[in-house]
């Protein structure tokens, strides 16, 4: 199969979704079923691995974030917060502050209202059509409260009460740039009916949203937004439009999708907390995804977040029905944080991911940068594989990442993230008449090398929780500033270089990024141990035992010698001298640690003829003699148990003698090695 | 068999069979012993390796775990049980390492004589090369460590083996035990090692023949005929006689071999000649490395041909007290100045004889008066030489003075002048320690008898003084200015020493790659010309020398005040550190205890090694990093490891290259060092033709030594390289084949 043209191609653009590796290859007339398959399992085989493990981590990244991307210079568009309190700030304030907090009235506490705040519904049609996002829209969208009461004895099932409690026109896919605050569209709901002191016994609270659209722009929809706050609208507008393009035309169908949260549960615990909602819709009587071109982006409970219809609302429970329902944009509503910390996490009826702030964080005027101005971009992702032979493309209307549906609002903001966080891929920039293409192709230089501490990876299970006290660890420089000249942000730094050589990167770690060995036992290294050289001792043990054995084996060297040359020898070895000029000095030092011993082992005249001997090899003056030994005189008389000692080791070291010259006789002697 | 006759058979058969026999059974003997001296070895390291797993299953309990999930056992018979849950990591492999040794100086090793193993490499390479193996064994003239050779017999067995064997002589009347004798030791031979109660049984007839020994007879004839007709190698029935002689007689418990001196603080001290006194510290002591029976210098010098550098002022011109030797009658006026006149015109030198062992060959000087010291407990006549006085001095005082006193009296052409006192002089005992120790001293101090009466310690200076002059006929006369050598002109010397360095060096680089190991030379009264080994090695002179110090071909170290790392240096550019003892400006000398020398050109001598960290490389195998950043040229290690001379580097290389595996590195033309048994954490730097650092030999005090230098700065924690090929030294090439990847 030649390549295709990625012109020709019209892809599906799913909502928020990842790629969808459908190959529409329409545009050839006779494809051979088999060929396009093998095609088809190739280009799985080649981008399905990083393509999942990217998907995991969007995913953790929602729900656990290691970064927050507004920080990353090039998104900094994406950073609504100004520093500018910073400068009134005061530490002093902090206690007023908080008291004033204190006044107000506990969030945590059941109050009399319900509040819900629609920011939008988000659908993508499937049709490639000049419905963009940035053309406003609206769906009708009808609240009911479902009450399931405990069954009586005469029920079959469950007794279910529903309680319209509203209904309200959402925007269709909202972009968030152009909508003013306070123009979503809210609705209260009294607590009155969340009271168990109805007639039947109600088990369960939950809330059903059903959202009806009819998947067609809507030529007299509601572009003016001030036009449809806080009003019911009339629901024949949306539903005679619906009921007029019941028949099955391309758009024209009217679609309802439906989701049900619980309030309360069975146990009447609360579990819609305050905070933001994304809640994934059901499509009631549309089939769902074929299983045969379901792959491993759709499959997700059947639909996904990206690709799904969802519902985007603002819960809170107020205490004060006369205050305004406003929908203040979302990242203002940061800063309180009683209600981003308690994430809905126990919502059972719909898959709801509360919405990360920072994905969904409006973006405030002064980011319109001129560079980028808001046009429509079509971006076609053209994916090389199978030894860059093969290609497939997909284009997208918006400037989200693929792989993690990140917002990046600008096309280089999109090549950079792409280049540092989905570094699995190689991705080259190259222009279009239309948009941009960006040519993805695996990169097979990726080696996914561990660079953290590799103390984590080898240390023993729990070591992080069993430490005592502070723990060493390895030495290893992280660059946390690194301010390299930048250069402008330039769309050229994404071309295909030429030399095909990618610019030499700074390692961002560096140092002992690795796990040291000690050298004669192989063990890991601790990093308490680092600093210890394990061989830096100049006489190592079995040198010292060498020597003395060495010397021992000696038949025709008395037992006084042997003694004074051994201590001689390990006093040397341990100090390392090297010049002539240092043996006086070494001699006087050879009193000082071994002088009690020597003394104590009555070994005085072997020293005495050891200092003659040095200096008979004009190593020593006889003032070093000299001094030598009236050091060692004050020694001996300094030494108070010396009597009673002297005999004793007198007849040891005797005795001893006696013995290592039987056993070791016949090994060495000393003409011999001289000779 | 042959069992017929033997009763009737005494002859050298029925010997030879006992011979046989006998040696057998003390073969299977030793090699029982040595698997007691495994076994019990191998029990002593366990019981380490317990001690040290219980210090770590403590540590282990003091930690507090992370809280495991724990594992609940249940059956219904059974009450619960409840285990913590512990998982083990999967730990990654390490490369292989063979076990070394740390070392962190050079050690020289004799060549092996015997294979000590054959290599395993693995079944394949075995089953496809054998000739490797058999070639192997060859250059090792087919020695093999443990081969069973029969001929193998040792002293100590040869001892054994006669003891044993002498018990049939004594036994000879009693046919009947013999050839029950005889009958076990044929069962022994068939059944090889299976009778240990055998063996208690002969041991205990093997010592109570030892316990006897003393007693007995000499062995006999026959038993050194038999053993000498079974190992015809070691040499003929005399020569085995007399050398059991020579072995029983050391065996006797306490006493010391002849040649050694008795201990000079033990209570059998007896008064022996300076040299006798200080032969064992003179021919152990290595003067290049300061200890005695170093490991990397097989041949050491013996002090008695150094000179003095200075004389140093040798008496103390006051008295030490009031009781000083200089008040006695005529001592205050006479003495100090007759010493002085003496030697001022004396050129008579200290003794040169050693007792025994070297030659006084070339060394000693024509003149100089040799002092007959040979002497013998026996003899103890009493022939005092110079004494007229009376004291009651031991016999062992008196002998040495017996033979020698006339001839040195005769040599000694000014006498000293030794007034007596008129008063008698006090009996003192001079024990024998005491006499040897004044014999040493006065060798070093001459006549200062105040300095040598206090580091005797119990004796006064009178007393010594007297002693003196009994001895006087045999006391070496203080040396005087050696002027066999003329001195130069100081001035000229350095202007000559440029040139000189220079030429030198330019000799070397010109001529072929070849540098020799250094060996002190010792051609006395001969400068060094052409005949001068260190001229034709095309090394310097060292300190080491025994040429004089205003020799031409010593080096004359530098003057640099600044680090020495330009060939602005002498030193530097004669690929050499910095002589401590000759580089007196540079610091070379200075800061002992600190890291921060200004010469930079003596990190080899002090150790001044970098921190090198072991962890896999990234390329094979091991892999050595740094820990600390270093900036170009600066040291990092020196590579240490065993010195083998080039003939066993050719043999082990063999065996490594066929392992493909090879720590070898040239050191000289003579030398090689290897690192596969001993050496540093430097031997796993890898091979790299773009390497990081480089190698040099350098000469570190009359030594050749390998050191490792960074060739580029080098960041922390980076692989440390060097290019086992090439290097800057003219000395080094790569032994072996040469690889791009050394897999260790």
């Amino acid at each position: 199969m030649a390549p295709q043209k990625y012109s020709a191609q019209v892809m599906n653009c799913k909502a928020n979704g990842a790629v969808y590796p459908s190959s529409g290859v329409s545009s050839i007339k006779k494809p051979k079923m088999e060929q396009l398959q093998a095609d088809h399992e190739l280009f799985l085989q080649a981008f399905e691995k990083p393509t999942q493990i990217y998907r995991f981590l969007r995913t953790r990244n929602l729900i656990a974030p290691i970064l927050l991307h507004r920080t990353l210079n090039f998104m900094s568009h994406r950073n609504s917060r100004t520093n500018a309190k910073r400068k009134t700030f005061k530490v002093d304030d902090l206690l007023s502050n908080v008291d004033g907090m204190k006044g107000e009235p506990g969030s945590q506490s059941l109050t009399s209202h319900l509040q819900l705040t629609f920011t939008g519904f988000f659908h993508k049609n499937d049709k490639p059509c000049q419905n963009s996002e940035n053309d406003q829209n609206s769906v009708s969208l009808e609240v009911l409260l479902v009450k399931v009461c405990h069954k009586k004895r005469k029920d079959v099932s469950c007794p279910i009460k529903q309680v319209p409690t509203g209904k309200k026109q959402v925007p269709l896919n909202p972009n968030f740039s152009q909508t003013k605050s306070g123009a979503f569209p809210s609705l209260l709901v009294s607590s009155n009916e969340f009271e168990p002191s109805n007639s039947h016994m109600v088990k369960s609270y939950s809330l059903l949203f059903r959202v009806s659209h009819t998947g067609k722009r809507d030529p007299n929809g509601f572009i003016n937004y001030e036009a449809d706050e806080n009003f019911d609208v009339k629901e024949e507008l949306p539903s005679r439009k619906k009921r007029n393009s019941s028949h099955r035309g391309d758009g024209e169908t009217p679609e309802t999708f439906v989701a049900q949260m619980t309030v309360f549960d069975k146990n009447r615990r609360l579990q819609l907390l305050d905070g933001e909602y994304e809640v994934s819709m059901q499509q009631i009587e549309d089939c769902p995804v074929s299983k045969k071109r379901a792959s491993w982006e759709t499959i997700l409970d059947g639909k996904t977040f990206s690709q799904g219809p969802t519902l985007q609302f603002t819960l809170r429970w107020t205490g004060d029905p006369s205050t305004a329902p406003v929908a203040k944009p979302l990242s203002t509503r940061s800063s309180d944080t009683s209600t981003t910390e308690s994430r809905p996490s126990t919502l059972r009826n719909a898959p709801v991911v509360a919405k990360d702030l920072v994905s969904t964080s409006i973006q405030t005027r002064r980011e319109q940068s001129p560079c980028e101005p808001i046009q429509k971009l079509r971006i076609f992702y053209q994916f090389l594989y199978n030894n860059n032979t093969r290609q497939q493309t997909e284009a997208r209307d918006d400037l989200h990442c693929p792989w993690c549906t990140l917002n990046c609002r600008k096309l280089y903001s999109l090549l950079k993230h792409l280049k540092l966080s989905h570094s699995r891929f190689i991705f080259n920039y190259v222009p279009h008449p239309k948009g941009a293409r960006i040519d993805v192709s695996i990169n097979e230089c990726y080696d996914g090398s561990y660079v953290g501490n590799p103390q984590d990876i080898h240390s023993q299970p729990g070591f992080a929780f069993s430490r005592n006290g502070p723990v060493k660890r390895t030495a290893v420089t992280r660059i946390l500033v690194c301010r390299p000249k930048r250069t402008k942000p330039s769309l050229s730094e994404f071309l295909e270089s030429e030399d095909g050589e990618p610019e030499q990167q700074r390692t961002y770690v560096s140092g002992h990024n690795r796990l040291y060995f000690h050298s004669d036992s192989c063990m890991p290294l601790r990093p308490q141990e680092m600093e210890v050289d394990s061989e830096d001792e100049r006489d190592p043990e079995w040198l010292r035992e060498k020597t003395t054995t060495q010397i021992e084996e000696f038949t025709d060297v008395n037992e006084g010698e042997k003694e004074v040359m051994k201590l001689w020898n390990l006093h040397v070895m341990k100090n390392g001298f090297i010049s002539d000029n240092q043996m006086s000095q070494a001699s006087m030092l050879f009193v000082e640690n071994y002088g009690p011993y020597i003394i104590r082992r009555n070994l005085c005249r072997n020293f005495l003829l050891h200092l003659v001997n040095l200096h008979d090899f004009n190593l020593v003056t006889t003032a070093t003699i000299d001094r030598a030994m009236a050091h060692m005189k004050e020694m001996e008389e300094s030494l108070p148990e010396l009597e009673e000692g002297r005999e004793s080791s007198d007849a040891t070291c005797n005795g001893h003698a006696v013995s290592s010259v039987v056993s070791l006789h016949g090994k060495r002697s000393k003409s011999g090695v001289s000779d | 068999m042959g069992l017929t006759g033997r009763k009737s058979e005494k002859g050298p058969v029925c010997w030879r069979r006992r011979v046989k026999s006998e040696y057998m059974r003390l073969r299977q003997l030793k090699r029982f012993r040595r698997a007691d001296e495994v076994k019990s070895m191998f029990s002593s390291n366990r019981q380490k390796i317990l001690e040290r797993t219980d210090i770590l299953n403590q540590e282990w309990k003091l930690r507090r775990i992370q809280p495991t999930s724990k594992m609940h056992i249940g059956f219904s018979e059974f009450s619960r049980q409840v285990i913590p849950l512990k998982t083990l990591n999967a730990v990654a492999s390490v490369p292989v390492m063979y076990s070394w040794s740390p070392l962190q100086q050079n050690f020289m090793v004799e060549d092996e004589t015997v294979l000590h193993n054959i290599p395993y490499m693995g079944d394949e390479i075995l089953d496809q090369d054998g000739t490797f193996i058999e070639e192997l064994i060859k250059n090792y003239d087919g020695k093999v460590h443990g081969d069973r050779e029969c001929g193998f017999i040792n002293d100590e067995i040869f001892v054994e083996l006669v003891n044993a064997l002498n018990q049939y002589s004594d036994n000879e009347e009693d046919d009947e035990e013999e050839d029950q004798h005889d009958c076990k030791f044929e069962k022994m031979d068939l059944c090889d090692g299976k009778d240990d109660a055998e063996d208690s049984h002969k041991d205990q007839l093997n010592s109570e023949s030892l316990n006897n020994d003393g007693s007995k007879k000499f062995p006999s004839d026959k038993i050194f005929e038999a053993i000498s007709s079974m190992f015809p190698d070691k040499g003929s029935t005399e020569e085995l006689k007399e050398k059991y002689k020579e072995l029983t007689e050391q065996q006797l418990p306490g006493a010391l071999p002849p040649e050694c001196t008795p201990n000079i603080d033990g209570p059998n001290a007896k008064s022996v000649q300076r040299e006798q006194s200080l032969h064992s510290f003179h021919t152990l002591f290595c003067r290049r490395c300061f200890k005695y029976d170093c490991f990397l210098h097989p041949f050491h010098a013996t002090p008695n041909t150094y000179k003095r550098k200075n004389i140093e002022n040798l008496v103390d011109g006051k008295p030490c007290g009031i009781y000083c030797y200089m008040y006695m009658d005529g001592m205050v006026r006479e003495y100090p100045a007759g010493v002085i006149a003496e030697r001022a015109k004396t050129p008579s030198k200290r003794t040169v004889s050693r007792r025994r062992g070297r030659l006084p060959n070339s060394n000693s000087r024509p003149s100089t008066p040799t002092v007959n010291t040979e002497t013998k407990d026996t003899d103890s006549d009493r022939e005092g030489g110079a004494d007229g006085n009376d004291c009651n001095d031991n016999d062992d005082d008196k002998k040495d003075e017996t033979t020698s006193s006339s001839e040195a009296n005769s040599r000694c052409q000014t006498p000293v002048k030794l007034k007596l006192s008129s008063e008698p002089p006090e009996n003192v005992d001079w024990s024998g320690a005491e006499a040897s120790l004044f014999r040493v001293l006065i060798g070093t101090y001459y006549d200062n008898f105040c300095a040598i009466a206090r580091l005797i310690g119990t004796k006064t200076c009178r007393q010594v003084y007297e002693f003196r002059v009994k001895e006087s006929s045999i006391i070496a006369r203080a040396p005087a200015v050696d002027e066999n050598t003329p001195q130069r002109k100081k001035k000229r010397k350095h202007r000559l020493w440029a040139t000189h360095c220079r030429k030198i060096q330019l000799k070397k680089d010109g001529s072929s790659n070849h540098v020799y190991n250094y060996q002190p030379c010792d051609h006395p009264r001969q400068p060094c010309d052409s005949s001068c080994p260190c001229v034709t090695a095309q090394n310097f002179c060292e300190k080491f020398c025994q040429c004089s110090s205003e020799c031409q071909n010593r080096f004359p170290g530098c003057r640099c005040k600044a680090q020495c790392n330009t060939k602005q240096c002498p030193c530097y550019l004669a690929v050499r550190e910095c002589d401590p003892d000759l580089c007196l400006t540079c610091g070379a000398a200075d800061h002992w205890d600190s890291k921060n020398v200004s010469c930079k050109n003596c990190s080899i001598q002090r150790g001044a090694k970098k921190h090198l960290l072991l962890a896999p490389s990234d390329v094979a195998g091991w892999g050595i990093f740094i820990k600390e950043p270093v900036q170009k040229n600066e040291f990092i290690s020196e590579y240490c490891g065993e010195i083998i001379s080039q003939d066993e580097a050719d043999r082990r290389g063999k065996v490594y290259d066929k392992y493909m595996c090879s720590f070898l590195f040239n050191l000289n033309n003579d030398f090689v060092v290897d690192a596969t048994r001993k050496g540093n954490k430097i031997r796993f730097a890898n091979h790299s033709v773009n390497p990081n650092c480089y190698a040099k030999v350098m000469m570190v005090n009359g030594d050749h030594r390998i050191g490792i230098f960074a060739k580029r700065a080098i960041q922390t924690g980076e692989e440390l390289f060097f290019d086992y090929r090439y290097s800057q030294a003219d000395a080094l090439k790569y032994v072996g084949i040469e690889r791009e990847m050394e897999i260790p």
